[in-house]
């Protein structure tokens, strides 16, 4: 029989058993797809993970979970973390021993994480404003390139932010944001953030506050001194009007009560002087005892250990389900040939020899195993594009 | 067309024993081979299809002795001189009939499938009755209708030699006669030998000469 006989019979038997073959094709494919699947995601996982987290030379904060502060402090997840106070981060830059971006990331807008820091921080990671302009004033924002694509953002418009408590009258009120500039994309988790100034980002936390002045109010928003002290302070009812945007007209009604070294952040990434304020810095905190100084890039890597520990032992576990797959292929195809017996007698009564058909036996197994792997590239070829859209939605 | 003599043949680890001091067909001769189950009639065509090799003796095919050829030339031989009717159709499930009809076209006879060998197959299709079944597949037939396509695929090669194994035995009488009716006609048409196993002695008399292998084993020629 010529080759063309033979793949005629294949192509023909395969058609015509095409739910046979497709189940075949199928389960031959996750044999591939699935390890190395995995492979690739955790390998995109990681070197998206950690190229960040190497870029960071150390990340203060609050004593507690060091996994919990990288991944609040570089990928802006982990909102309820437990902060420090702003004090301590003002401290290591006025020891001089090294450059301090504070971080308070806890509150959001719809899906998007605000992100209080300084001017610094765009420095730091090399952010480039696409439109507009940076932050300057109060109530201003800045947000990444994946907020400004998905929800058809740009300067002028403006962002509410998500109230923590709905049904809390007396909780913090959203603040409305005005943007003033769009990122450029970076390929990092600073695309799908909002960008505000750290003071900005107290005031929806509620410890900073512009209402009407208390003078030019009337006797009816005032409350009744009942204690009796006598101190001049006066104090005002719920009738007082709150503003909820910082405009020209109320910026000067903002004001923050107390000391804002006491004001709360979740992270500050810090930049080492040299490798001296890096060692003393270390030194420090790891003899404070409330407060952390981890270095992000070391923190991946023992994650990442685990991870890999993990994956060997899915690896191997789906190493034996792909043997006892193929094992079971391989039978289907057995039986499968001994049923066609009477077929390959006569197909050999009217002239095929065996090596003939023992072509179309390895052309039909051939096909089988040829569009398993072709599909199971194919899917890594998806995965490749897709992995960093997912990690995007998944991880930042 | 076909001669065979002292020959013998045993399956290894058999007690069966086919022996035959002589046998011979001439060529656009209508043999039908009967006698009971067992006696080798079916070995018989075997040997003379080349399918089987004798222990001793010779089968000329046409003048050739293709038993004795190295395997390559006696499927060649099969492709190209025989055309092969069986008795249980053995048509394959995944072909069409017109696949079926034209699949020794695809196992290497003639020049493959052409437009000549796909007129051939409408041809016969149409002399059998079944042109309007040839889009289907075989499940989609009855039995007489399979039969008649099993035997369009024996002709449609024009082979010399056309070897039928009961190609009646499972069909009612009436579609056995349709069966060997175009079987013969088309056989005396191009010219063709044919050698036919059959249990039904309705149909002997359409033949030109009947052997009884039983009488042929113990050395007789009928």
């Amino acid at each position: 029989m010529n080759l063309g006989g033979v793949v005629f019979l294949g192509r023909r038997y395969l058609g015509r058993n095409r739910v046979k073959t497709a189940l075949l094709v199928a389960a031959f494919t996750l044999v591939w797809l699935l390890p190395a699947g995995i492979a690739l995601v955790v390998a995109k996982v990681e070197s998206h993970l950690r190229v960040r987290a190497e870029g960071t030379p150390l990340l203060l904060g609050q004593a507690g979970s060091p996994l919990e502060l990288v991944f609040n402090g570089l990928y802006f997840t982990k909102p309820a973390i437990a902060t420090l106070r702003h004090g301590e981060t003002e401290a290591i830059s006025e020891s001089g021993l090294g450059t301090v971006v504070p971080l308070y990331a806890r509150y959001a807008a719809a899906n998007h994480r605000i992100v209080g820091t300084t001017l610094d921080y765009f420095d730091f990671r090399g952010l480039r404003i696409g439109e507009g302009r940076g932050l300057i004033n109060l109530g201003e924002c800045v947000v990444g390139a994946a907020v400004g694509e998905a929800n058809g953002i740009a300067p002028g418009d403006s962002i509410i932010s998500t109230p923590e408590t709905l049904f809390d009258l007396s909780g913090v009120y959203p603040l409305k944001m005005r943007v003033v500039g769009v990122l450029e994309a970076s390929g990092t988790p600073d695309d799908a953030a909002i960008f505000v100034d750290l003071k900005t980002a107290w005031i929806i936390e509620g410890l900073g506050h512009g209402h009407e002045e208390a003078a030019k109010l009337g006797d009816e928003a005032k409350l009744e001194d009942l204690s009796g002290a006598g101190d001049g302070t006066v104090r005002l009812n719920a009738s007082v009007v709150e503003y909820n945007e910082v405009t020209e007209e109320t910026v000067d009604a903002f004001h923050f009560h107390g000391d804002t070294s006491d004001y709360p952040v979740t992270a500050a990434i810090v930049i080492p002087t040299s490798a001296k304020g890096q060692a003393i810095l270390k030194g420090r905190y790891e003899e404070a005892g409330g407060l952390q100084l981890v270095s992000p890039g070391a923190e991946m890597g023992e994650l990442f250990a685990t991870v890999f520990s993990i994956q060997d032992l899915v690896l191997r576990l789906l190493g034996v389900i792909g043997m006892a797959t193929l094992a079971i292929g391989s039978l289907v195809f057995l039986l499968s040939n001994r049923l066609r017996r009477g077929e390959f007698r006569h197909l050999r009564h009217l002239g095929a020899d065996p090596g003939t058909l023992r072509t179309l036996i390895a052309f039909e197994a051939g096909f089988v195993l040829a569009a398993s792997l072709l599909l199971a590239g194919a899917g890594l070829c998806v995965l490749q594009v897709v992995a960093p859209i997912l990690m995007r939605q998944w991880l930042v | 067309m076909i001669r065979c003599k002292q020959l013998r043949f045993a399956y290894p680890g058999d007690a069966f024993e086919l022996c035959i001091e002589e046998f011979s067909v001439a060529v656009g001769e209508a043999v039908a081979l009967v006698g009971p189950s067992g006696c080798g009639k079916t070995t018989l065509m075997n040997l003379i299809s080349a399918l089987l090799v004798p222990q001793s003796g010779s089968i000329l095919v046409g003048g050739a002795e293709v038993c004795r050829y190295p395997l390559p030339a006696r499927q060649h031989f099969r492709l190209g001189k025989i055309g092969l009717v069986p008795q249980n159709f053995e048509l394959l499930d995944y072909l069409t009939v017109r696949e079926n009809i034209l699949l020794p076209f695809r196992l290497g006879a003639g020049s493959g499938v052409d437009g000549r060998a796909r007129e051939r197959c409408d041809e016969l299709a149409g002399k059998s009755g079944i042109s309007e079944h040839l889009g289907k597949y075989p499940d989609q037939l009855s039995q007489g209708e399979r039969q008649r396509a099993a035997l369009c695929r024996g002709l449609v090669t024009a082979a010399p030699l056309i070897l039928a194994d009961e190609p009646t035995g499972n069909l009612d009488p009436g579609n056995q006669d349709r069966i060997v009716s175009l079987l013969l006609e088309e056989a005396r048409r191009i010219g063709s030998t044919v050698l036919m196993i059959t249990h039904d002695p309705v149909l002997l008399p359409r033949f030109d000469r009947v052997v009884d292998a039983l009488a042929l084993r113990k050395g007789g020629v009928s």
